[in-house]
């Protein structure tokens, strides 16, 4: 008989040792290498670099204004379209579609989505042609390369997950609340306004968290959409990195949007447990 | 009334967004004109034949589905004892490690990239399948764990105890109790995992190469110089197959998971 501490270990060593090797000790070199110059010495030199520069504030500037953006519209949108799933389709093949509709483009690759758009939006792509077939303008508009392109692609890639996220919530809420509500006299906005949103807040939020880390660190959807116009943070790492082989420097940016990410998420995270308790 | 007819509306309107894209995409695979055009000019199924008679088409398809097929089985043999030891045993630093396990799941996959290939250069683990491997591995791994876990339930153990009592042997007991039931679990984490590693682009970008490359990277250094019914022919490939693992997916375990009936 294996006493149950062995047993754990066995269990334990190899996740563990795969994780430490390959994805903390990385993690830690990337965080040791921001604070130390060529020769080993420690500096802060790579961070004040960040801090100094008013181009670094304009990226992060554009990629938070994106990423904020990206969150509230894929809310708004995928909000109403969960609601409508759990609440509003009756007949149980249609929703079963929807869900395979909605699921299929989160398994298909960033490229291939982002690529949909560059097609969609080009200066002879579907969206000009009706937009030119409805009169509603008189030449082609420009949306790849600018920041609507952008968010018109990013809100596309994320909403899968708030319409899961809030559906799973909204489909575990017991109803009974809120016929409770109604008996009682409440009328069904202030219902929705104090029974229901508040009991599923802490699905949204979870759903808003993950889009919003998503997008804060997007490189894909960006970098095809952008045609070069628009740099957003993930695109200075990965430059970094890929092309000017600063890696210390690079390494500053990596802990720099790791940090500003976190925090955001944190702050994100207390707000949707203050829903809970309120709830 | 209204607000219920305004929410309908927007649903339609959002589907109708979910599924646009994929349509283009596999309308204009199949248009006869070198340009990219949609509605489609034509019927042909040229673009797909240019494809297979490209070799380094037909080979980042071979390492693409190589990798994901090998991060897959390195994650579920990583996952499945990580879940029973942190499903069955209290111990200091279980929080911890579950973390540790997870946070790759929330972790810019721009930064993993960048810190794999920054340490990979200093133990030589670069530009091969192995340096691709094994951040593929680290980014699948909680998918796995993820499905698997909540099926590690006391009942579930009760079950494995009975087993024990018995008389089988951990290793009987694991086989013919354990592994039966966290079977659903290992395969839809498993497909997950398979999908998540095969469409990535962001951890890969850093180690391909000409001759070693993956589709998605692939496709993401063709389309920021050149689009052409190629790339929407690979494309609607991607879709397609993205679109049959699902259906297997909710014949296999059903993914209804927002109808009501469901809590």
């Amino acid at each position: 008989m294996i006493a149950p501490r062995t047993r754990l270990a066995l269990l334990l060593f190899a996740p563990l040792a795969f994780f430490v090797a390959f994805f903390l000790t990385p993690m830690v070199v990337v965080a040791v290498s921001s604070v130390t110059a060529d020769d080993g010495s420690l500096t802060a030199a790579h961070y004040a670099r960040i801090l100094l520069d008013q181009y670094h504030w304009d990226v992060l500037w554009v990629t938070f204004r994106i990423a904020l953006a990206t969150t509230a519209i894929c809310m708004l949108i995928g909000f109403p379209l969960a609601w409508y799933l759990v609440r509003i389709v009756r007949w149980r093949a249609w929703r079963r579609t929807c869900v395979i509709l909605i699921i299929v483009p989160l398994f298909t690759s960033n490229i291939v989505r982002s690529f949909g758009w560059m097609v969609l939006l080009g200066r002879t792509g579907l969206i000009n042609q009706g937009l030119l077939g409805l009169g509603l303008t008189e030449r082609p508009i420009r949306l790849l390369g600018t920041e609507t392109g952008i968010l018109i692609g990013m809100v596309y890639i994320l909403m899968p997950f708030v319409v899961l996220s809030v559906g799973n919530a909204l489909a575990k809420i017991d109803t009974a609340y809120e016929e409770a509500s109604a008996d009682l006299g409440v009328g069904p906005a202030r219902t929705f306004w104090f029974v229901t949103l508040p009991l599923c807040l802490p699905g949204a939020v979870s759903g808003a968290i993950i889009v919003f880390a998503l997008a804060v660190s997007a490189y894909v959807t960006p970098a095809l959409l952008s045609g070069g116009q628009i740099t957003v943070f993930s695109m200075l790492i990965f430059q970094q990195y890929s092309s000017v082989f600063d890696f210390h420097y690079g390494a500053a940016l990596s802990v720099t949007l790791l940090v500003l990410t976190l925090i955001l998420v944190t702050i994100a995270g207390r707000i949707g447990d203050g829903g809970r308790k309120a709830a | 009334m209204i607000a219920r007819l305004l929410v309908r509306l927007i649903a339609l309107a959002a589907l109708v967004y979910l599924v646009l894209p994929l349509v283009v995409i596999i309308g204009t695979s199949l248009t006869e004109t070198s340009y990219l055009a949609f509605p489609p000019q034509g019927f042909t199924l040229k673009w797909f034949g240019v494809l297979f008679n490209d070799p380094s088409y037909v080979s980042a398809f071979i390492t693409s589905t190589l990798l994901a097929l090998a991060a897959t089985i390195v994650a579920v043999l990583l996952a499945v004892p990580a879940s029973l030891a942190l499903a069955r045993y209290v111990f200091a630093g279980r929080a911890a490690v579950s973390s540790l396990l997870m946070s790759p799941l929330l972790l810019p996959y721009v930064v993993l990239g960048a810190a794999l290939m920054q340490f990979g250069t200093t133990i030589g683990l670069v530009r091969s399948f192995e340096a691709l491997l094994v951040g593929h591995v680290i980014i699948v791994t909680p998918f796995v764990l993820r499905s698997v876990l909540p099926l590690l339930t006391p009942e579930q153990r009760a079950l494995e105890e009975a087993s024990m009592d018995l008389g089988a042997t951990p290793l009987a007991t694991f086989f013919l109790v354990v592994l039966p039931q966290i079977r659903g679990g290992i395969v839809s984490g498993g497909l997950l995992a398979f999908i998540s590693s095969w469409i990535n682009v962001e951890l890969s970008i850093f180690n391909t190469t000409a001759a070693l490359n993956t589709i998605p990277v692939k496709m993401f250094n063709y389309v920021q110089y050149t689009i052409d019914p190629t790339i929407a022919a690979v494309s609607a490939i991607t879709i397609v197959a993205a679109a049959l693992v699902i259906i297997l997916l909710d014949l296999l375990m059903g993914l209804d998971m927002l109808s009501e009936r469901h809590r």
